[in-house]
């Protein structure tokens, strides 16, 4: 009913205004955004949409900050529910599959070509590892904003201390296991310095698990079809069971669950030697680190692979035809190049386009920081963010047992029996709607 | 002769160690807020090294909670607050007080099945409601505003229930005093029976005020425009990082701010808050 009525009254006031008149108007969007590390970018995302409302008259974005990812996710998504979509949100990258099935957001086919561009010249820019997650099924639904890989951070003066040397850090999870053993410190039982830790809460967990089986040579789950994961698998069981090793055989990680801030407070303060983190912390951690540090990539079991992290702009159906132009005008200027390298070197977020790391700043910037230049170098070797139907009750089915391994309650084989059959529960409705639905 | 002196010994012991006994618990408890307290004074550099310390360090700075203070604006929020706080409780108090006196006193056939009706409501998970509330909200215009978040808290099952309790609990004799003498319905509740509920309404208060000052997903979902936005929100633009370490005086500097007021409340009028809640205990 009132679907109908604003669809109505829509139709009027397109009939109605005189076309000179609309152009001149100027069109006004929510844009929702999560802030993903602290306060300081929420500001400057809020400075950052005020000079573009100072740059030009035709749109005025709002910048409406809506919590975590999850948070913006149910926000973005009651709103739309409820008549009041917003035009444009930053989306942890992974949700797109999840939000177009469920049909909340909008194709950007059609902008594509209403100028006259193809989707793989709008994508060449972008970093080929992340074209995978801008798209779902074959259709540009996302554009990627900043995005993130995991890292191992490591204390230059532990690694000296242990005899370890610090310009060679572990490349394999031997190497790594062996460097953790010869970092832990240890006053009888009790121990007072852990070799290496990783955040366990929701979502990094996940992530972190998939950057562990990727590095094991498996897959996490099918890049091409939403209802499948793979984690009762060869490569998952040996991930967990390295973690599981690292916790009660070798007993140079903490039992029990760490979040992330609580991870980069005990390398702050000398408690753990390694950490695998987000390069999206990589600013906070330089600013806030008062002992040498440094980066390398993700050691390896099976080969070198991470999975991309991060956020991309996407829009949401049921919008006027002015405010899908004013959204699209408005991510066009988010992603572009000179936007992204700035947004980049303030939060330590890689910057999807390769044009910005042509201009003169982000090449300075570079050479100050070399640790930005190592979160580069692994992108050849990044693959995409699980991103499955119902992604993030299908996430947490594995981090709720991963964590009772982790806790000491579960053994890593039933641990992952129990997430697959969980995770297959979840998606039951999707796979009986596609794959299981024969003629 | 040593007996007595044993006995006294005992007589003073078992205080003196019951008094130590609760301190312990009573500092086991105040932990997390003491330590708040210390982190929101540690200068920046030292509040990442030694964060987990309960000892102060020196120097101390006033600098966390001038970057707290920057990061929003703390005077709107606070007056946002205060209005969606007050709105509900006005609001509260008269569809409470009306709605305990009609399930106390009133008999009307399904009284009693309309009463657990109502109650089925606080089985209801308030995410669950989410999206019809927004809907709601949308429809009567009040999307994006303060009275779109105080809404869906207008009527209170809680409240509700409590006023009839307290009703129920309160002697007939004065109502039908009153009632002799001519008063009409609303003079009885205005004059007669609140005056004796004011602990149940004091009681209620309590809870409605902690609740709504502390309500975070609700605000969050209505309010879009930041000059709306309420202490819970613009405290989580700090608190919430997903991916990023945390500025742990800054963040203890922004809970104090977000916190300082209820506790100053409670502070000041305590007494009278333990004595209501006493008084407002239901006659077994």
């Amino acid at each position: 009913m009132s679907m109908i009525s604003r669809f109505g009254i829509g139709a009027l006031a397109l009939s109605m205004a005189a076309l000179p008149l609309a152009a001149a108007a100027q069109t006004k969007i929510e844009f929702f955004f999560p802030v993903p590390v602290e306060g300081k970018l929420a500001r400057e995302m809020t400075r950052l949409v005020k000079s573009y409302n100072g740059s030009q008259k035709d749109v005025e974005v709002t910048a409406v900050y809506t919590g975590g990812y999850d948070d913006t996710k149910l926000k973005a998504q009651a709103a739309a529910k409820a008549g009041r979509p917003p035009a444009v949100v930053l989306m942890s990258a992974n949700f797109n599959v999840d939000l177009k099935l469920s049909g909340d957001i909008m194709s950007l086919e059609p902008m594509l070509r209403a100028e006259e561009t193809t989707r793989e010249a709008f994508l060449a820019d972008f970093w080929p590892a992340l074209h995978a997650n801008a798209m779902v099924e074959g259709e540009l639904y996302s554009v990627p904003f900043h995005n993130s890989t995991p890292l191992l951070y490591f204390n230059v003066a532990h690694f000296k201390e242990a005899g370890l040397d610090p310009t060679k850090p572990p490349r394999t999870w031997a190497e790594l296991a062996d460097a953790a053993k010869k970092l832990t410190k240890r006053d009888g039982d009790k121990v007072e310095r852990y070799g290496f830790i990783m955040p366990a809460g929701y979502d990094y967990l996940g992530w972190l698990m998939e950057a562990l089986t990727l590095s094991n040579g498996g897959r996490y789950f099918n890049e091409e079809y939403g209802g499948e994961v793979y984690y009762d698998t060869a490569t998952m069981l040996g991930a967990a069971r390295f973690l599981e090793d690292l916790i009660f055989k070798h007993k140079v990680m903490a039992q029990g669950v760490t979040e992330a801030g609580g991870v980069s407070t005990a390398f702050f303060a000398g408690k753990a030697s390694m950490m695998l983190l987000s390069t999206g912390s990589l600013s906070f951690i330089r600013e806030n680190m008062k002992m040498p540090y440094d980066v390398a990539f993700v050691p390896r079991n099976v080969r070198n692979a991470v999975p991309i992290g991060g956020a991309s702009l996407v829009m949401f159906n049921g919008q006027s035809e002015d405010s899908k132009k004013a959204g699209w005008k408005f991510i066009k200027w988010l992603s572009s190049s000179e936007t992204l390298g700035g947004w980049s070197r303030f939060t330590g977020y890689f910057a999807p386009r390769k044009s910005s790391y042509e201009t003169a700043a982000m090449k300075e910037f570079i050479a100050k920081n070399p640790d930005a230049k190592v979160a580069l170098d692994q992108l050849p070797f990044a693959k995409p963010w699980f991103a499955t139907y119902q992604t993030v009750a299908v996430r947490k089915a594995l981090e709720d047992e991963i964590q009772a391994m982790m806790n000491g309650k579960k053994k890593a084989d039933q641990a992952l029996r129990d997430a697959q059959k969980k995770a297959d529960e979840l998606m039951r409705p999707y796979v009986e709607q596609t794959s299981l639905k024969l003629p | 002769m040593r007996r007595p002196s044993l006995a006294r010994f005992q007589r003073r012991l078992w205080p003196a160690l019951l008094a130590a006994l609760l301190a312990a618990v009573a500092f086991l408890w105040a932990t997390p807020f003491l330590w708040t307290l210390v982190a929101s004074f540690r200068p920046e550099g030292a509040g990442s090294a030694g964060m987990a310390s309960l000892l102060p360090d020196t120097p101390q700075t006033l600098e966390n909670f001038r970057n707290a203070f920057e990061s929003g604006s703390f005077g709107l929020y606070y007056a946002n607050t205060l209005i969606v706080v007050v709105g509900v409780l006005a609001v509260q108090c008269v569809t409470v007080s009306l709605a305990g006196y009609a399930f106390a006193r009133l008999s009307f056939p399904g009284r009693d099945m309309l009463f657990y009706a109502f109650l089925l409501q606080l089985m209801l998970v308030p995410p669950a409601l989410i999206v019809p509330n927004l809907r709601t909200v949308v429809d009567l215009g009040l999307y994006d505003t303060l009275p779109g978040v105080m809404a869906p808290y207008f009527a209170s099952a809680f409240g509700t229930f409590l006023m009839r309790q307290t009703f129920l609990a309160l002697p007939r004799d004065f109502e039908e005093a009153a009632a002799i003498d001519g008063a009409p319905w609303w003079a009885i509740i205005w004059y007669v029976l609140l005056p004796m509920a004011k602990p149940g309404l004091v009681a209620f208060a309590i809870v409605s005020v902690t609740a709504h000052w502390n309500e975070f997903l609700w605000p969050l979902m209505v309010i879009n425009d930041p000059a709306k936005h309420t202490l819970t929100i613009g405290l989580a633009a700090f608190t919430r990082g997903a991916e990023g370490g945390k500025e742990w005086g800054v963040l203890a500097a922004g809970t104090l701010l977000v916190m300082a007021p209820l506790a100053v409340v409670f502070v000041a009028f305590q007494r009278r808050f333990v004595d209501s809640f006493v008084f407002s205990g239901v006659k077994g």
